[in-house]
């Protein structure tokens, strides 16, 4: 910072008057608010809410292929339907997954 | 003799589900997360800079199996850092405690005297004002070097960048914050 012509030393002394402040610290149980976080998302669902899940998605997909085969739609066409979105989800989970390998600014 | 780990060996532990090693990283770049996060949210938000603190190593806890260390472990949690602050800015359209010119006139009248007291505090004003109009890079790297003291080269490694670029950071920031406040009428000396 030794190539500063005279104003620009001059706002460089400003902002070190201006923006000179105590300094917020993490709180001491930020650790520990963490861990129990990380423990809590790292659990797997339990086995009646991973039933009720899989229910709802059984259900939900056999009600869309019924509705749609009622409206004289190709069992090709309904299983593209249904089964497309799904193949889309885990393709823009994985692409996901691939930006925080890159981890792009 | 004590043996120090490199972040790529604690990533390799923690990605085998050693929480000890996660713990380890989380202990070692906290405080910088903090302080990144903090600079780029303001001095006012400090509580939310902890949350995005606890957001960045969730979300690094979350991505530990994919990271396969094509970038340095810290700056990837740098930029994650970066990118959250950012966006929770720009979700909560973060607006600093503004002081108008009746609350300036309250100011405490006490030395230097009451009107140098009232200029100075007014100028502040409008500098954080001009601040704010900044590019997120540029507040982020004033804050921490102004700020919170950091060196250059602390700097550049926060804000992933080499340390030429964030001297020039530093240098134009300066400018800008120059001319906007010649516009505004303020001198500084």
């Amino acid at each position: 910072m030794s190539e500063m012509d005279p104003r620009e030393a001059e706002i460089d002394s400003l902002l070190r008057r201006s923006m000179a402040a105590p300094v917020p610290r993490l709180s001491p149980d930020f650790h520990q608010a963490l861990s129990r976080e990380v423990r809590r998302r790292s659990q797997p669902l339990n086995p009646f809410s991973r039933s009720l899940l899989t229910g709802y998605g059984v259900v939900s997909a056999a009600i869309s292929m019924v509705v749609m085969r009622g409206q004289g739609l190709g069992w090709v066409a309904i299983a593209l339907t249904t089964l497309g979105p799904l193949f889309t989800l885990e393709l823009a989970r994985r692409l996901r997954r691939r930006q925080w390998v890159m981890a792009p600014k | 003799m004590i043996r120090v780990e490199s972040d790529s060996q604690l990533v390799a532990r923690a990605q085998v589900g050693n929480q000890d090693a996660f713990a380890e990283l989380v202990r070692r770049h906290s405080d910088r997360v903090f302080r990144l996060a903090l600079s780029i949210l303001g001095r006012e938000f400090a509580a939310e800079a902890e949350e995005v603190a606890q957001e960045v190593f969730l979300k690094v806890h979350h991505a530990l199996a994919s990271f396969r260390g094509e970038a340095e472990v810290s700056s990837w949690i740098y930029r994650i850092t970066f990118n959250q602050a950012v966006n929770l800015k720009a979700r909560a359209r973060y607006r600093r405690p503004h002081l108008d010119d009746t609350a300036l006139s309250q100011v405490e009248t006490a030395e230097p005297g009451p009107h140098s007291l009232l200029e100075t505090a007014q100028r502040d004003q409008s500098l954080s004002e001009c601040i704010a109009t900044l590019p997120e890079v540029y507040q982020s790297a004033l804050g921490l070097y102004y700020w919170m003291g950091a060196s250059v080269a602390e700097v550049a490694a926060l804000l992933d960048v080499p340390e030429n670029t964030a001297k020039s950071y530093l240098h134009r920031a300066r400018q800008l914050l120059d001319g906007m406040l010649k516009q505004r009428g303020y001198s500084y000396v």
